[in-house]
């Protein structure tokens, strides 16, 4: 790890552009989407504050694919190196899951697996925390301290570059006319912030301290009836599960073009009625309730069980997204009083 | 196995055998060379309009074919029905774990099967049989609808009854005049000296409902959870444990499965629906 300070963001944009295509956050009514940088506009580089409302898995699992063609086998897509500015830690942690099921060693998925190798990730600080950003009871920091080949840290006079990866490494190397040296009050500066950003979490997530792990929280819950109270709400839009970074679920399904079949791979959500159901018509997920509660009980219990992480990174997105009104934060806090209760009348017994 | 697990080899159907108003066993010829274990299932493309888990119902000692039996079910299979000999397929697997025949060494196996799920139970009973002498015995309790949905007629009311060492009983639950066995479903014919228990491993394979009390039975008799067998019908669709459909609790049924013992996943709920 080595830090650096830059003052202004566009000569390091513009230099990784010149090598690769580069997505750089852009302010589209309150949120911030993703769009490409092309220096030659001069438009003001953005420093997205918060996490970009779109989720990063579309750069490496996209919305819908050709999984397969036949009777020939399709060329695998040329992938280019493609470089993502102002990916958060949540963005990174939700890599990470990714990479557990796409690039996990016994079945690897080549179509994710190589646009992950491709990718040049600069990820950067946040330091304006939206009122559903609840990283930090999930194991989540309002800065990444890996996964990124770069980070961007905003500080009074300009900017702290820290690199993460070999590849970071080399390119500050190779650019070192860009930086200048990153002396120890500027990472001071850079500490202050984060530790300012980190206490903003802190509080406005006070009333989400379980007191347990969450695990333990929704593991205990296979009787509640909060999820079906919950799902009252729920209209069944599959915004949250669409939205969320970690949710990969994917439907296969066959299509027949003019002089060839193709397999394509499409997001699929776990909320939907008939995801589970199989042809004879038995379905475990019919009740709406119920999917809910697989759908918190997978990110929760069935993914750490597995992969040893939770597959929840605490980014918001599914409470900015709820169209139903249903919110994680509600569900968990309902789930943690009544497994306090429980808990609670077990002693007095 | 292929790069991408996503792409189907080529294969052609062969030969298409009505087993029952609506069943059929589809022989498949792979056109490359293609292995599987007993009790993976392999995923059956038909081109262009979709395609669905199957678990093979031969031995996977006879490698240059392979019949899968299938019930019209639903939108795939209603269109797989509809097809001739001759008809283009992609295959893509084996996938999951299949049957622990290892573990079977020197047991009783208790086989016990209704419906179109004694397709996967042939490919096992087939697999066992070619070296019955390593099993104390297979003992086989099978059900179906009426008499006329029982499939495999000729092996179970022949061939299968005339083996050393097996020992086949089967019912229906509703019977026609001609019908001279028992009526019932299949828990009617578990007896719990079917077999010696402390030496026996049970193995399950039908509709959800069946499978459920025969469960109950079983563990009434005294099998233990972990000697219970059952093979896990579930939207097993991309088969390698990704796309998330198949999930019961933390497994994927068609990377961990489709065979799981009791014990693994009493824990979780809706198995059974």
């Amino acid at each position: 790890m080595k830090a650096v300070f830059i003052r202004e963001l566009k000569p390091l944009l513009d230099t990784i552009a010149e090598q690769m295509e580069l997505y750089v956050p852009r302010k589209s009514g309150e949120y911030y989407v993703f769009s490409k940088y092309d220096p030659a506009t001069g438009a003001a580089v953005e420093f997205n504050n918060i996490r970009v409302c779109t989720p990063v898995k579309e750069f490496l699992f996209p919305l819908r694919e050709l999984a397969a063609v036949f009777p020939e086998p399709a060329q695998p897509p040329q992938i280019k190196p493609f470089a993502v500015f102002g990916l958060k830690d949540c963005d990174l942690r939700s890599i990470e899951v990714l990479d557990k099921v796409f690039a996990e060693e016994e079945f690897e998925d080549p179509f994710y697996v190589k646009r992950r190798k491709n990718m040049f990730i600069i990820a950067s600080d946040c330091s304006d925390p939206a009122e559903s950003c609840i990283c930090n009871v999930l194991d989540g920091k309002p800065y990444a301290t890996s996964g990124f080949d770069l980070n961007v840290s905003k500080i009074r006079d300009g900017f702290v570059v820290e690199t993460g990866s070999d590849k970071g490494e080399e390119f500050v190397e190779k650019h070192s006319q860009l930086f200048s040296e990153a002396p120890e009050t500027l990472l001071g500066q850079r500490d202050e912030e984060r530790v300012k950003t980190q206490k903003q979490l802190e509080q406005q997530n006070a009333e989400l301290n379980f007191n347990r792990p969450v695990k333990e929280v929704v593991e205990n819950s296979e009787e509640s009836d909060v999820f079906d109270q919950e799902a009252k709400t729920c209209i069944e839009c599959q915004a949250c599960t669409r939205i969320c970074p970690t949710c990969h679920c994917f439907y296969l399904y066959d299509t027949s073009q003019k002089d060839y079949f193709a397999k394509m791979k499409m997001w699929d959500s776990c909320m939907r009625m008939a995801y589970a159901e199989v042809a004879g018509g038995a379905n475990p997920h019919k009740i709406l309730g119920d999917r809910l509660k697989h759908r918190l009980m997978h990110k929760f219990v069935y993914f750490l069980d597995r992969y040893g992480l939770k597959m929840c990174v605490g980014c918001g997105r599914c409470i900015d997204a709820e169209a139903g009104g249903v919110d994680l934060r509600v569900v968990l806090k309902k789930l943690s009083e009544e497994l306090k209760e429980k808990q609670k009348a077990k002693v007095a017994k | 196995m292929n790069e991408n697990p996503y792409q189907p080899i080529d294969g052609q159907v062969v030969d298409i055998i009505d087993e029952s108003p609506t069943i059929k066993t589809f022989v498949v010829a792979p056109q490359e060379p293609f292995r599987f274990a007993t009790g993976q299932f392999v995923e059956l493309t038909l081109p262009g309009q979709g395609e669905a888990p199957f678990t093979p119902s031969s031995s996977p000692a006879q490698a240059a074919k392979m019949d899968i039996t299938i019930m019209k079910a639903g939108r795939v299979t209603a269109l797989l029905h509809q097809c001739q000999k001759g008809q283009k397929v992609g295959i893509r697997g084996p996938f999951g774990k299949g049957y622990p025949v290892d573990d079977l060494v020197g047991k009783e196996v208790y086989i016990v099967g209704g419906g179109v799920g004694l397709a996967p139970i042939r490919s096992l009973f087939l697999t066992l049989v070619e070296k019955i002498k390593d099993f104390k015995s297979v003992v086989c309790r099978f059900g179906a609808r009426t008499p006329e949905d029982l499939i495999y007629k000729d092996a179970l009311f022949g061939t299968w009854q005339k083996i050393d060492g097996v020992d086949i009983k089967l019912t229906v639950d509703n019977a026609n005049g001609d019908w001279k066995g028992n009526v019932g479903v299949v828990t009617t014919i578990l007896n719990s000296d079917d077999v010696n228990i402390k030496n026996a491993v049970a193995v399950v394979c039908g509709p959800p409902i069946m499978m459920k009390f025969a469960t109950l039975k079983l563990l009434e008799f005294g099998f233990p959870a972990q000697s219970i067998y059952l093979s896990m019908e579930k939207n097993m669709s991309c088969g390698i444990g990704k796309c998330g459909h198949c999930m019961i609790g933390k497994y994927y049924v068609c990377k961990d499965g489709p065979v799981f013992t009791y014990e693994q996943i009493k824990k979780y709920p809706h198995i059974w629906d």
